[in-house]
């Protein structure tokens, strides 16, 4: 889009205008961050931000707060997740910002280092929720906001064609894993036995969980560690599945679910929105056809903790009636009300117990993965980084470069990036 | 006058342009089959030319769940105030420039022509505080006033106006007709094909734009059809693409609407200018 400075200059000078939307107030005064909130006397008027499906489905779930608590008025805006980031760098620019928001997990580092985002008080109970989701919350040290919701990442497989080839028990470490798979390529119909990311645009996500159950850690303390031994084997032990030729080097992008659905490809990794994407490819009857298992284990079984927080920023003239209904979101029973209206799952670990989460044997699995679940560093530099990892995974994935080297490069280029701090 | 051309050269003439058409209709045929198909289907490897079932769920889940109705205006409204301010601002500046001598004129025509050259990332963010504190976020002026001149368009009308003679003015001045009165009764008329260029340009930019209402606006109200597509077809980790292939055809239709309108004098425009 073209932006024209001149005209803005024309506008300033040749129009008088008369302001009638928010006025740009600074930075709020209110109690230091940290401090409790007066939780059940607080009103005000809020205005929310939330995302996509969830932006639009919150007003329902939030009649029962107005009713409980009628002296706080909330308006919900649904934001596209496309560009959302750029909607909330520019509104902590401007001092735009809204009261209360549903932040994604790898934006808490940059929005804190812009001193956006309210500390979260000391009475909300912190060890509620997932602790690799509670992780996400935390920059330096300090908790600026609560996880609402997760997703996690786990195995897919085809059931039935397992069973053709005579797997019934799904495989528990790497070693049983790679025979597995391997074994799958039997199958009738199966063109690779598993779907892969050879690197590309969040491959870091299929790849972490790998590394993670090997003990690797992303960073250590204020320094990146990409190239430890840990991290090696587990790229080593990722890369082997492309060389051995059972995972494709070049997949159609957003192919998985169907080809998961013929059967071509009859397994792979992702979050528990691909169960409804699968079973209406597939059509009636499929949710039998397959199931999840949890990450292989190697030292751990350490998948990926996604989903969304929620923060409070600064600016809020509102901060009581922001963190009450925060922490509303958080009550288990609100929690799995919100799972039956939106799919997406508790962040509270209490709110699993709920019959309608514990009914599904699928869903549990991702239950139990969530205990173990990890999150990158909330570092702000981590999605620079996160470019430069799936860059690096695709020299690995596609041109079997080496390891080792690839790494090499991959730490340097992180270090010259920084953590951010 | 003309030779005759072989006939192999009419063949691959045709060939070429028929090719070309292909080429460029093929993607916008697809979006409208693409539209009636079910998910399922446009997932499918490999994928379907012709849809197996038709149907209109897209349309309905679009029209059902969108307040199509309100977004559809704020576009309009939007779209078509700034087309009508570039069109008699970039015409008033693009005059002057050619034809009145005043102080600064060269240095008013390099500035216009600089911020040509500046890339709309980097004006982004200061633009935005500029509306913000102006009091125009989350209003519908927030959306358009920042636009209602380009440069581009004022760079596009001096050089149209500088190919008209000059006696023509003279001849104004003579009859004794004021600055005002040459712009409107003289100037303006001769426009035309200009006008229908930019106008068609600026049109399908503002339509099309997403960023910015994306940002200036605080409340769904005041979204445009673009941003609202954006809000119910794609989600975290999946996207809906039959909702989003309906959605673009419903946006693109008026687009098709002003251009199949204003064809004739839109080509007869590049024709003239030699600018696209």
């Amino acid at each position: 889009m073209k932006i024209r400075v001149i005209a803005a200059a024309l506008t300033a000078a040749g129009l008088v205008l008369t302001g009638c939307g928010r006025s740009d107030t600074g930075p709020s005064t209110g109690p230091a961050g940290g401090s409790p909130v007066a939780s059940g006397s607080a009103t005000g008027n809020l205005t929310m931000w939330a995302m996509g499906a969830e932006g639009e489905k919150l007003p329902d779930l939030l009649k029962d707060f107005t009713a409980s608590h009628p002296g706080i008025k909330v308006n919900v805006t649904a934001v596209p997740w496309d560009s959302a980031h750029d909607k909330f760098a520019n509104a902590i620019t401007a001092n735009t910002t809204p009261d209360i928001a549903m932040v994604g997990t790898t934006w808490m580092g940059e929005f804190a280092q812009l001193d956006a985002l309210d500390p979260t008080p000391a009475n909300i109970d912190k060890s509620k929720f997932f602790p690799g989701a509670q992780a996400t919350t935390e920059v330096d040290g300090t908790s600026y906001g609560i996880p609402w919701y997760v997703e996690t990442r786990l195995v897919f497989y085809r059931k039935d064609l397992a069973q053709k080839v005579g797997l019934t028990e799904v495989p528990k470490d790497w070693d049983s894993f790679k025979t597995f798979v391997t074994k799958m390529k039997g199958a009738p119909g199966v063109k690779y036995p598993i779907a892969l990311l050879p690197g590309g645009t969040g491959s870091w996500q299929t790849v972490m969980p790998f590394a993670w159950s090997n003990g690797a850690q992303l960073a250590n303390g204020n320094a990146w560690t990409l190239d430890s031994p840990e991290m090696a084997e587990a790229w080593t032990y990722y890369q082997s599945f492309f060389t051995a030729g059972l995972a494709d080097k070049a997949p159609v992008a957003g192919s998985t679910e169907a080809d998961f659905a013929s059967g071509k490809v009859p397994m792979f990794i992702s979050g528990p929105w691909m169960m409804s994407a699968v079973e209406k490819l597939g059509g009636a009857g499929f949710a039998d056809k397959y199931d999840v298992f949890v990450m292989p284990v190697k030292k751990t079984s350490s998948s990926f903790v996604g989903g969304s927080n929620l923060a409070v920023f600064k600016n809020t003239k509102a901060r009581d009636a922001a963190w009450t209904l925060a922490e509303w979101l958080t009550q288990p029973e609100v929690q799995v009300k919100w799972y039956k209206l939106s799919t997406d799952l508790p962040s509270v670990q209490s709110a699993w117990q709920d019959p309608s989460l514990t009914g599904d044997t699928k869903l549990a699995q991702f239950g139990v993965q969530m205990k173990t679940a990890v999150a990158p560093p909330t570092f702000p530099t981590w999605e620079q980084v996160a470019v430069k990892f799936d860059g690096a995974m695709e020299r690995v994935a596609k041109q079997n470069a080496n390891v080792g080297d690839t790494l090499k490069t991959l730490q340097a280029d992180a270090t010259s990036i920084g953590t951010g701090s | 006058m003309l030779e005759k051309r072989p006939a192999w050269a009419t063949a691959l003439t045709y060939v070429l342009l028929s090719l070309a058409l292909i080429a460029v209709t093929a993607p916008f045929i697809w979006m409208v089959l693409g539209s009636v198909k079910t998910d399922a289907e446009l997932r499918q490897v490999p994928p379907t030319w012709w849809p197996d079932a038709a149907t209109l769920d897209n349309y309905t889940q679009l029209f059902a769940r969108m307040n199509f109705a309100q977004y559809f205006v704020n576009s309009v409204i939007v779209a078509t105030v700034v087309t009508v301010g570039n069109l008699l601002f970039c015409s008033m500046l693009g005059y002057a420039l050619a034809m009145l001598n005043f102080r600064f004129k060269n240095l008013v025509l390099a500035l216009v022509l600089g911020t040509l050259m500046i890339p709309g990332v980097v004006t982004f963010i200061p633009l935005y505080v500029l509306v913000v504190n102006l009091g125009m976020a989350d209003t519908l002026p927030g959306l358009f006033v920042p636009f209602l001149a380009a440069p581009f368009g004022v760079f596009l009308m001096r050089q149209f106006v500088q190919g008209l003679p000059a006696d023509l003015i003279d001849a104004g001045r003579v009859d004794g007709a004021g600055e005002l009165a040459i712009f409107g009764r003289i100037i303006l008329p001769l426009l035309g094909p200009a006008m229908a260029t930019l106008g068609i340009l600026t049109f399908l930019g503002s339509w099309n734009n997403f960023l910015w209402p994306l940002v200036v606006a605080q409340n769904e109200h005041s979204y445009t059809l673009p941003v609202a597509l954006a809000l119910y077809t794609t989600g975290q980790n999946q996207t809906n693409y039959g909702l989003m292939l309906a959605g673009a055809c419903v946006v693109v239709l008026p687009l098709l609407i002003v251009f199949l309108l204003f064809q004739r004098r839109f080509i007869e425009g590049i024709a003239t200018t030699g600018i696209k």
